[in-house]
């Protein structure tokens, strides 16, 4: 059981106070443009999702996936 | 009317209704306000007559005021110091006012919230364009700034013509910023119910707008002052009030313009 590595999202500094949303935000909005910019299978965008999937409240990612497949996201991810 | 002499240059006024019949008047309007937003029965109504008796009240107030000071001679110097003191503190507590308006605007739009998708403006948001209107708006503002300047200066050399042209130019100026206004509210993009964008918007500017009207008024009562001989080249200050009150108007449309206008598309 030592051997399963169990982390979370380490220290930003650009958001050091208890209040994360506006990280979850940032991580959120930073994959996908990473995804546009560089595609699906670029290695590092995988931290920014990582980061988003653990910082974020279920019910944002789900509003904002259900956004972003009705072209309505309030904040641009593509270029 | 006085009939002894005082050893003091001060004025203590004689009993009057105003204060008792303004403080009413406002407390029918408050009062009704509540009501007519909460759909009280007669809320509309009341309101209506608040706002009349308000409007009344202050009139005929500063109809004594003028009284005694231009035809009864109590404004000694001292007198006059007190009121334009007391009428500059009156703009200082105005100003606290817009500063409530640009906090609350610095507030929304320094951070903007994740629900606004952390934009500002956000999007969807059709910002006008600072360069058209509001920008004749401000050069209208600024040159009535320089007429009545100028309106002031030819009172105080005793050219009485060029005051009153000057006067009429600023509040020929002052109604065509006011309408300038009025159509970019007709054909604005967005209305005070979209997001806290409208809200900041139309609160700032539309109270800046009601001040405008109220200094147009203003000015327009020292012209009718100025026609009818109330003045002399030294003693004026109905008419010094309404210009320092213009100028305070002036700066902040400036500043509504630096930051809602121009900072904030």
């Amino acid at each position: 059981m030592s051997d399963i590595e169990i982390k979370t999202t380490p220290f930003d500094a650009r958001f050091p106070n208890t209040n994360q949303s506006k990280h979850c935000w940032q991580s959120y909005s930073d994959y996908f443009k990473c995804i546009n910019a560089r595609g699906e299978d670029f290695a590092p965008c995988k931290d920014f999702k990582k980061a988003y999937q653990s910082l974020c409240p279920a019910d944002w990612v789900g509003k904002w996936d259900e956004q972003r497949e009705e072209g309505t996201l309030p904040f641009k991810v593509t270029v | 009317m006085q009939k002894t002499i005082q050893s003091h240059p001060f004025h203590l006024v004689e009993p009057s209704p105003w204060p008792l019949a303004a403080s009413l008047a406002l407390l029918t309007t408050t009062l009704s306000g509540v009501m007519y937003f909460n759909n009280y029965a007669n809320g509309g109504l009341l309101l209506t007559l608040g706002l009349i008796s308000t409007v009344l009240s202050m009139s005929l107030w500063f109809r004594d005021i003028i009284i005694e000071g231009t035809f009864q001679g109590s404004h000694t110097s001292k007198v006059q110091q007190g009121l334009t003191l007391g009428f500059i503190l009156f703009v200082i507590s105005e100003v606290f006012f817009f500063i409530s308006l640009f906090w609350a605007f610095f507030h929304s739009a320094l951070s903007p919230t994740v629900e606004l998708g952390c934009m500002w403006p956000p999007a969807g948001i059709q910002v006008m364009n600072p360069w058209e209107v509001p920008l004749l708006n401000t050069v209208l503002l600024l040159s009535s700034g320089a007429t009545v300047t100028l309106a002031h200066h030819g009172l105080i050399q005793g050219n009485r013509k060029f005051t009153i042209y000057g006067l009429i130019a600023t509040i020929i100026l002052a109604i065509l910023f006011t309408g300038f206004q009025g159509f970019e509210y007709i054909n604005a993009p967005f209305t005070i119910a979209d997001s806290v964008y409208g809200s900041t918007f139309y609160f700032t500017t539309g109270f800046h707008g009601f001040h405008v009207l109220i200094g147009t008024i203003f000015i327009a009562v020292g012209l009718y002052r100025v026609i009818n001989y109330h003045f002399t080249d030294f003693h004026h200050v109905g008419l010094e009030a309404a210009i320092i009150y213009w100028h305070f108007v002036d700066i902040v449309w400036l500043l509504v313009f630096i930051f809602f206008y121009y900072w904030g598309s």
